[in-house]
């Protein structure tokens, strides 16, 4: 910690005298620099963290500049009041851009944002307020009483300034629940849904928070250069941009600070020799691409992780704790035994295929339900249904007693329902600890203007996230793992964090979709406990499971589906004798697996 | 605690910089003007990379083939000439930063760049640094910006515009004109140059057809064109995209000419659209042909010497403009700033393009050729 604040204190202080050592081609070169470092900061919020592809930062530069130049050089207003003003219209355009992002995702919406920066370019171009192919020259200089602006050593400080604060900015976002949301929802969007997290405000935020810096950038490019041509704004730049942001490592916001400046610089060292520099910048790219995918940032812990492998592994290696239960909460006992959840008559098509035909279930709450079925039955498109993932073609269903059919997962997630899914769905890039954060974490994505108005309650909340999270990852016996990416743990721990995890969003319902699946006989055991003390402690549960042993021990009903239609319900013993169940087993699979086994019940 | 040590140290070393750098505020570096030894260091700042690279390259051996001859010819006052290349792009922020590298590097004079955004974004620059600069830009921008140190080395795009606008209407009386031109900044900028000087002589277009920089297939808009039945076409886009509509302009049966500028009579709009399809095409450029008189000839056979390529217009701007900086060089003995601007703008030199005389805008040419193609070569109109 003291050595991190010596780092800090080394580097602000280094930034404050470098001017002393610059010369004026120099200076003018580090200010063109930290222009860019503001566009990759905000770049590196939007792909590297939001995981939302953006290649309309240029546009965003471009706004903020063009905008600050039509406002100081046709309206005459001061150029402190033009800037808000860019600011603003930044932040309208970048929701404009960002509004494809809530229907396309990946390298689609990399073609649609290119296209609308290459709209951009060539609307400058060729509107007269904008000065056509000539640019917009003699932008006045933004004055601020007693300092000399136009000196560039002086400018420098102006920049520095909003640099400094936009870099802590991002991190402070980065490091707290918000940035902790948009990374859940980078490494995998539906089970940040699932989890209660708003996609589509996430995503828009992250093209709100590009915008805000792309607009920074574009006022102190006006200020600075003082004329702006639709050049500068071009696509060329933006791959530029975009090459900082890959080489610095797009997951880092320093990473794509240093991308930024390390880049810069290449390309002005190299000026003198253009063939060279062509040669040299694709090559850098390429190895970078190909040798260190996380950029020059994930570089040092690569070597770390070489080192220890080296040496041969760190001493001792984690280990699981055992479960500890929850406390038993009696079930409310007095009150009406109205239904949590209720499916009337769902169906579900996909194009001719009947993957569910008017299903109905009826769940009470504290029960422990199970769902079966061979393969194909349609037990997970229930689930989906059930959790929003699909929008059901018929019928409808009530969770607590109002109607949900079609609600959107995070909405449902919200109300208190939470799932886990058949192939394993962690945020691979979040540690375990940050997995469960994300859950524990029930605020509203707007709640976020905290963050400018009020970031100590941010502090103090996110604080107090911790400390729950702590809470449950002890419970679930992962305190060692905590600090760990869920890749690197063996498969029945990633199981175990996810039950966590759906667990600490604190549902009243839990679906659990095949948690048995690839565990051995004892981590089954370990389940059952886990999933009869979540249940003991007022949630609900409805779990699929091939894992016949498991659903007839641990349920208390049992719906077995086949080919879409509810073909039995009721307790396991009387359901496995039922002889359409038995005829849909043996019908549809010869797999002794799939085999209801009386015995183990009754033994 | 040896962290705790290093942390120690470096704010040491820190604070002991602190100590040397003074209190005093940053900046003002001391500047070597005037250096009256060793060579002339000129700056040439031009497109070396990227989408504008071949005007920086045609660009830079014009102005090359200048600085040899004088060279060879025993330099100005005993010294020789020093023409460094900095690469710009094509984007001003790079061009900004290059405009501080030449003034802390000492140049005394700037060459280029060919694009006028980079042009205009150095121009303060160079202008508080009091370094001359011929560009080969042509926006009327560059005019606009005022600056004393800012030479054009040709016309500016209202000249061709203005000069193809009088003989087509005035000379030839034609008033039936369709335009099509592209969105990119040339064809924008030509559009609204030749709209204006049809305007001053109360001629509207009867058609206005507008195609993308990147455009294949024009049958839409030429098919509109053809529909109005308009006496001449007038084509502003580059060379190939240039070439490209005259070809199917004339698969769609249009046989009326195409008028425009430059790029309509280089040897690669000739090639693109055939030269039978090309026939009959006017051009108005400051600089028709290798073989116009004896000055491009003689032009022409050094640049095929020493590039053993065909010489064109760019090659010919740039060369004109360096030798009007090494005549004013010269007859400044080798001033450099304000005395040095001032010595271009009095000189009058007899160049490729026609005569140059420099005004207060830093124009020193107002008129371009008008030229017509004619058995697939360009040249000189009879008006």
């Amino acid at each position: 910690m003291r050595y991190r604040i010596g780092i800090i204190a080394l580097a602000a202080l280094a930034a404050w005298f470098l001017p002393y050592g610059l010369d004026s081609y120099a200076i003018h070169v580090v200010n063109v620099i930290l222009i860019f470092a503001i566009l990759a900061i905000g770049l590196g919020l939007c792909m590297g963290v939001g995981g939302q592809v953006n290649l309309a930062q240029v546009a965003f530069f471009g706004v903020g500049a063009y905008t600050t130049a039509i406002l100081t050089t046709k309206t005459g207003w001061g150029f402190w009041l033009s800037a808000v003003l860019a600011l603003a219209a930044t932040i309208a355009v970048g929701l404009l851009v960002g509004t494809p992002a809530l229907r396309v995702q990946s390298h689609y919406l990399g073609i649609v944002t290119l296209g609308l920066a290459l709209a951009f370019t060539n609307w400058v171009t060729n509107a007269q307020v904008a000065g056509g192919a000539e640019g917009i020259s003699a932008i006045p200089v933004p004055t601020i009483p007693g300092v000399d602006l136009s000196n560039e050593y002086l400018y420098y400080y102006l920049e520095l300034a909003v640099f400094a604060v936009g870099l802590v900015f991002g991190l402070f976002i980065v490091r707290t629940a918000l940035g902790r949301r948009m990374r859940a929802m980078r490494d995998d969007a539906l089970a940040a849904g699932a989890l209660g997290a708003d996609v589509p405000v996430l995503r828009m935020t992250a093209f709100l928070l590009a915008s805000v810096y792309g607009g920074l950038g574009g006022v102190l490019y006006a200020g600075l250069i003082r004329y702006v041509a639709p050049e500068t704004f071009s696509i060329a730049n933006m791959f530029l941009l975009l090459g900082m942001v890959i080489i610095g490592g797009r997951q880092s916001l320093i990473g794509c600070v240093v991308g930024a400046a390390g880049l810069y610089l290449v390309r002005e060292l190299l000026a003198d020799h253009p063939t060279v520099a062509q040669i040299g910048y694709g090559t850098v790219v390429v190895l970078v691409v190909v040798f260190a995918p996380t950029g020059l940032a994930g570089l040092p812990k690569r070597i770390r992780d070489l080192v220890t492998r080296r040496r041969g592994g760190q001493g001792e290696a984690a280990r699981l704790q055992p479960f500890q239960p929850y406390e038993t909460v009696r079930p409310d006992e007095s009150g009406s035994q109205s239904p949590i959840l209720e499916v009337d008559g769902i169906s579900m098509y996909f194009r001719g295929l009947r993957a569910l035909d008017d299903v109905s279930l009826s769940i009470t709450p504290g029960e422990i339900r199970g769902i079966v079925g061979p393969n194909g039955s349609g037990k997970t498109t229930l689930f989906n249904v059930i959790s929003g993932l699909y929008r059901p073609t018929r019928g409808r269903i009530r969770f607590r007693g109002q109607d949900s059919t079609g609600l959107a997962p995070y909405r449902l997630a919200r109300a208190g329902m939470s799932r886990t899914f058949q192939n394993l769905r962690l945020f691979g890039d979040l540690t375990v600890e940050e997995n469960v954060l994300v859950a524990i974490d029930r605020n509203a994505t707007w709640h976020s203007w905290r963050y400018v108005a009020r970031p100590i309650s941010v502090l103090r909340r996110d604080r107090d996230l911790h400390r729950r999270a702590a809470e449950v990852i002890e419970r679930y016996g992962l305190a060692e793992f905590a600090a760990l990416p869920p890749k690197s743990l063996p498969y029945g721990i990633q199981r175990r964090v996810e039950i966590a995890r759906a667990v600490a969003a604190g549902p009243a319902l839990l679906l659990l979709d095949e948690p048995a699946a690839g565990l051995n006989g004892d981590e089954v055991r370990q389940l059952s406990e886990i999933v009869r003390s979540v249940r003991d402690s007022g949630v609900t549960v409805i779990i699929i499971e091939h894992n016949m042993g498991l659903v007839m021990s641990l349920c208390e009903r049992i719906t077995v589906l086949a080919s879409g239609h509810v073909i039995a319900e009721g307790e396991p013993a009387e359901v496995a004798s039922t002889p359409a169940v038995i005829e849909a087993y043996l019908g549809d699979s010869m797999s002794s697996d799939d085999l209801p086994s009386v015995p183990e019940v009754t033994g | 605690m040896v962290r705790l040590r290093a942390t120690a140290i470096s704010a040491s070393v820190v604070l002991a910089l602190v100590v040397a750098a003074g209190c005093s505020a940053p900046g003002g570096d001391d500047k070597k003007a005037g250096d009256d030894s060793g060579p002339i260091k000129i700056a040439l700042v031009d497109a070396q990379s990227g989408q504008l690279s071949s005007l920086g390259a045609w660009e830079l051996k014009g102005a090359k083939l200048a600085v040899t001859e004088w060279n060879a010819a025993g330099g100005i006052n005993g010294r020789q000439i020093q023409l460094d290349v900095f690469d710009d792009q094509g984007d001003p922020t790079t061009g900004t930063n290059l405009a501080r590298k030449i003034d802390s590097e000492g140049y005394i004079a700037m060459l280029g760049t060919a694009e006028s955004a980079v042009t205009i974004a150095m121009a303060p620059t160079l202008k508080t640094a009091e370094i001359p600069n011929i560009t080969s830009g042509q926006s009327p921008g560059l005019v606009a910006v005022g600056s004393e140190f800012l030479f054009l080395n040709g016309p500016t795009s209202t000249t061709y515009d203005e000069t193809l606008a009088k003989y087509i209407v005035d000379q030839q009386g034609i008033k039936d004109i369709a335009l099509i031109t592209n969105n990119g900044s040339y064809g924008k900028g030509e559009h609204d140059a030749f709209t204006k000087a049809l305007k001053t002589r109360n001629v509207t277009p009867l058609v206005d057809q507008v195609v993308t920089a990147d455009q294949k297939d024009f049958s839409a808009a030429l098919t509109t064109i053809r529909q109005k039945n308009p006496k001449l076409i007038f084509l502003g886009a580059e060379e190939v995209e240039s070439g490209l509509i005259v070809k199917q302009a004339r698969d769609l049966g249009i046989t009326v000419p195409f008028a425009g500028a430059a790029p309509q009579g280089t040897p690669v709009f000739l090639d693109t659209a055939g030269a039978k399809n090309a026939e009959g095409t006017i051009v108005s450029s400051p600089y028709l042909s290798n073989d116009i008189n004896e000055a491009s000839k003689k032009f022409a056979t050094a640049y095929k010497a020493a590039y053993n390529e065909e010489a064109e217009l760019h090659g010919a701007k740039a060369y004109d403009g360096a030798q009007i900086l090494l005549t004013a060089l010269k007859s400044s003995n080798v001033a450099s700033g304000k005395p040095l601007a001032d010595a271009i703008r009095g000189t009058k030199y007899q160049g490729l393009l026609g005569s140059f005389a420099f005004d207060n805008t830093g124009v020193g040419i107002f008129a371009t050729s008008i030229g017509k193609i004619e058995n697939g070569k360009l040249t000189a109109a009879s008006s």
